[in-house]
């Protein structure tokens, strides 16, 4: 039983570790929380149920056209918002508190439109029965959001160490003002790392009927607090913080529901304030955020 | 001139990371002493201050304050024993006015009763501005707020960043008038600052720093014919 | 111009003289108003908002730090009571130091995440809050909290009576913030939060000031939820640690403007009483009616209404 709640911890906090790489992205190119970031989530969630009920779109396709369309998206919600944010004095503080005024804008719109129910996908849709791991049998649909993850984790990757718009990302991510010194268009990078990020979450939406079980409009929030842990445990600024990050959270989530389930809600909240009084800088640590 | 220093800097060392900001810098001063601290960039010297005023603890080393060693004290404490400093860039409380900036330090700074900050803003000509917000300053009078408050705790040794920067001729004239008068009256001060015609005005000696330690110590003038100084700062601040 | 210390000290008399004029008829007139208008609850749910967001007004308006999980005291301060009156069975009076209690402890408790930085602190006390709620909920421990199936004191039920020790309550928050406008020992907190290295220069200490400035917010907090749970006398979990509650009293002081007095008060007048006329019918329309706000004034005016006229440099009190 431990071995089958660790391998399904592993497979499962991949799909985390999905939610988290955006939120990871945004903060470490912008030193900004996105703290919209779950209902982006919740976003694609919605779209992918949609895009099935109404057109019988397979959620795959979805989550393709859900990538194209957010991070197009992300674009202008960028140079809208952030930055006219980022001249204030106190950004870091002000970014939380404007992205939440976001997040209410689409939870409300969102139970306005669709009202307040859960909203589920036929999980057959990504493959029948279970499928069995070194001796674990899992949800099919389980290895498909962790292969996706794996998948965006290593494009995030490649993309910030091959590709040229990847390398003036880091340079920003180092240092914001010496990179505007050396006249790379910081704001379009930081507009791209932001559409990626959210097109990240909404990808993480689409598997989310699948792994959660279901959508509903005011998930957010939860989500949010264990997007953070996750990343906070992993290092800021780091993608392959965040994937460690995602795999101890899903193993310690699944240990605790084998062995102390009706507390297994605790653990996200208890994860995350553990670890940044304990080791703020994270596992891989570098960035402090000490007041 | 007592025979005793009041401050002691004994090899300290301040290490961030694998950087080694502090390398055993060794240096003492005497009270109504005004000792120049000179050195390139990333020399060590705003580090030195940072120390010696508690925001960071050292490595290793001594910080010895009026006979007691003082290292990895908290910065409150030590201006109550009558250590203070000034800042690099200002740092003014912005959402208080001017008299309140230095009411704060009086309060908590100086145990003393009665200490007259309208004097004191009077003197340092900020009087005009008692009940304006500290925002509405311009740089270099932030900056005399900030050698106000540290004045208003009343302290024998002024840890003094780079204070010439960005004044002109006549503020800086003013200015170094008024550290000549700190001293005079025995205040101990440290002054951290590339102006050389400033540190000509107002120290006493000076010691020149490179990556982290001291390698000189004399007068202005005998600094300016050492050849190591002169390779220092022509050379890219290397020793050895 | 040149300054007295005789004229500093009128000038001083004069701003606690106005400050508490203020006070007084802020919670006079919730007092006065009980008797006029029907909708008691509404009316007792104005007075709990205008404690809160004073409340939250002492830690944000006055060490920068904004607590997101704020509501954790409230819950805290609820279910201190609860506990006692429902086990002990003591008079509601002594379970209203029960609530204070318990919301000091809780800050105790969480004394270390002062060490954090702005917006990670934000999000760790809301972690902090949820769990809080995941323990006090949990069915596990239904024979000492009653888990989520809610609390029901029948004992203390007392409308009128828990009406005005709310505004006793709110009061005492009112009272605290004139104090610390009004008091160097404010002035010092000020000092912290426009720049903690220059105020630990000034001799300031740092973390005495924000240690005393947080457990004073808990405080406050912790009785509302008090009274919260005396007058209601039947609520659920979910009621006694809703978000909502830190969503609104924040949303209240950013609009009003933080580290003022009135500011709070114009917030919550203006945006509670809309929500009540208007925003109760359909409180989706309202919800993204608050976020739009609260974009908006990030935006456009982050030190909120009374920011309009203090960047003139105009002290509004």
């Amino acid at each position: 039983m431990l071995i089958g709640a660790i391998i399904a911890g592993i497979v499962f906090g991949l799909y985390y570790t999905l939610v988290g790489l955006g939120l990871n992205l945004v903060f470490g190119v912008m030193r900004i929380v996105n703290l919209a970031h779950g209902d982006f989530l919740m976003l694609g969630g919605i779209a992918a149920w949609w895009l099935f009920s109404s057109f019988g779109l397979h959620p795959l396709w979805s989550a393709v056209l859900v990538i194209v369309v957010f991070v197009l998206a992300g674009l202008p919600i960028y140079y809208l918002v952030v930055p006219r944010l980022l001249r204030s004095r106190d950004s870091e503080m002000l970014s939380l508190i404007l992205f939440f005024g976001v997040s209410q804008m689409i939870e409300a719109v969102t139970t306005i439109g669709l009202g307040a129910t859960e909203r589920s996908l036929p999980p057959r849709l990504l493959g029948v029965g279970p499928m069995i791991l070194f001796g674990t049998r899992l949800p099919k649909a389980w290895i498909f959001s962790a292969a996706a993850s794996a998948i965006a984790v290593l494009l995030v990757y490649l993309y910030l160490y091959r590709t040229r718009l990847g390398t003036l990302t880091r340079a920003v991510m180092v240092s914001r003002d010496e990179a505007l010194a050396t006249g790379i268009d910081v704001n379009f990078v930081s507009a791209v790392a932001f559409g990626i990020s959210i097109a990240l979450a909404g990808v993480a939406g689409v598997f989310a009927p699948f792994i959660l079980g279901s959508i509903t409009p005011n998930m957010g929030v939860a989500i949010n607090i264990t997007a953070f842990a996750v990343i906070v445990v992993g290092t800021l600024g780091n993608p392959l913080g965040t994937l460690l990050g995602g795999i101890i959270y899903g193993v310690s989530l699944m240990l605790m529901q084998t062995y102390l389930s009706s507390w297994a809600n605790l653990l996200p909240n208890l994860l995350l304030i553990a670890v940044l009084l304990v080791r703020p800088e994270g596992l891989l640590g570098r960035t402090v955020r000490r007041a | 001139m007592s025979p005793e220093p009041l401050l002691n800097v004994e090899v300290l060392v301040k290490r961030f990371g694998g950087f080694r900001a502090l390398d055993g810098v060794s240096f003492h001063l005497h009270p109504g002493e005004v000792l120049g601290l000179v050195g390139p960039n990333g020399s060590g010297k705003t580090t030195c201050i940072n120390v010696i005023c508690g925001l960071y603890a050292p490595d290793g080393g001594e910080v010895v304050f009026d006979g007691r060693s003082i290292a990895g004290e908290k910065s409150h404490r030590l201006v109550k024993a009558g250590i203070n400093r000034t800042f690099q860039s200002p740092r003014p409380f912005l959402s208080l006015t001017v008299r309140e900036n230095v009411e704060v330090a009086a309060h908590y700074g100086d145990p003393k009763p009665g200490f007259d900050i309208d004097a004191l803003l009077a003197l340092l000509e900020l009087d005009r501005y008692s009940q304006r917000p500290a925002a509405e300053l311009n740089s270099a009078q932030q900056k005399t707020l900030d050698l106000a408050r540290a004045m208003a705790t009343e302290p024998r040794l002024l840890l003094v960043d780079e204070l010439a920067a960005g004044l002109n001729p006549a503020e800086l004239s003013r200015m170094a008038d008024r550290l000549r008068a700190l001293a005079d009256g025995g205040m101990a001060l440290l002054v951290v600052e590339h102006l050389m015609g400033f540190i000509d005005k107002v120290t006493d000696r000076v010691v020149v720093m490179a990556a982290g330690r001291e390698f000189f110590g004399g007068t202005l003038a005998d600094a300016t014919r050492d050849p190591e100084v002169i390779r220092v700062f022509l050379g890219g601040g290397h020793h050895g | 111009m040149p300054d007295t210390a005789a004229e500093a000290r009128r000038r001083l008399i004069r701003r606690v003289v106005l400050d508490t004029s203020i006070a007084a008829a802020v919670v006079i007139f919730m007092g006065v108003v009980r008797g006029f208008y029907s909708n008691e609850l509404m009316l007792f749910n104005f007075v709990v908002f205008l404690a809160l967001a004073q409340g939250l007004n002492i830690i944000y308006g006055f060490t920068g730090y904004l607590p997101f999980g704020y509501v954790g005291f409230y819950g805290a301060g609820a279910y201190g009571f609860s506990l006692v009156v429902m086990h002990l069975h003591v008079p509601a009076l002594l379970g209203m130091a029960a609530a204070a209690g318990a919301a000091l402890v809780l800050a105790v408790i969480l004394l270390p995440l002062l060490r954090l930085s702005g917006a990670y602190f934000a999000i760790a006390s809301m972690a902090a809050a949820q769990a809080v709620y995941e323990v006090v909920a949990n069915p596990d421990l239904e024979d000492i909290t009653k888990g989520p199936y809610g609390v029901s004191l029948s004992d203390v039920f007392a409308p009128a009576f828990s009406y005005y020790v709310a505004l006793a309550i709110l009061a005492f928050a009112l009272l605290l913030v004139v104090w610390l406008r009004n008091s160097r020992f404010g002035m010092s907190l000020q000092a912290i939060r426009d720049d903690s290295v220059s105020a630990a220069m000034a001799g300031v200490s740092v973390v005495r000031g924000r240690t005393i400035a947080w457990l004073l917010s808990a405080l406050v907090a912790g009785l509302v939820g008090g009274v919260f749970a005396w007058h209601i006398s039947v609520f659920y979990p979910d009621t006694a640690f809703d978000l909502s509650v830190s969503i609104f009293a924040t949303v209240f002081l950013l609009f009003g403007g933080a580290t003022t007095l009135s500011g709070p008060l114009l917030g919550v007048f203006i945006l509670y009483g809309i929500y009540n006329v208007i925003g109760i019918a359909v409180p989706q329309y309202f919800q993204f009616t608050y976020g739009a706000l609260i974009v908006l004034l990030v935006l456009f005016l982050p030190n909120g209404l009374v920011s309009l006229l203090t960047r003139r440099g105009i002290r509004v009190p």
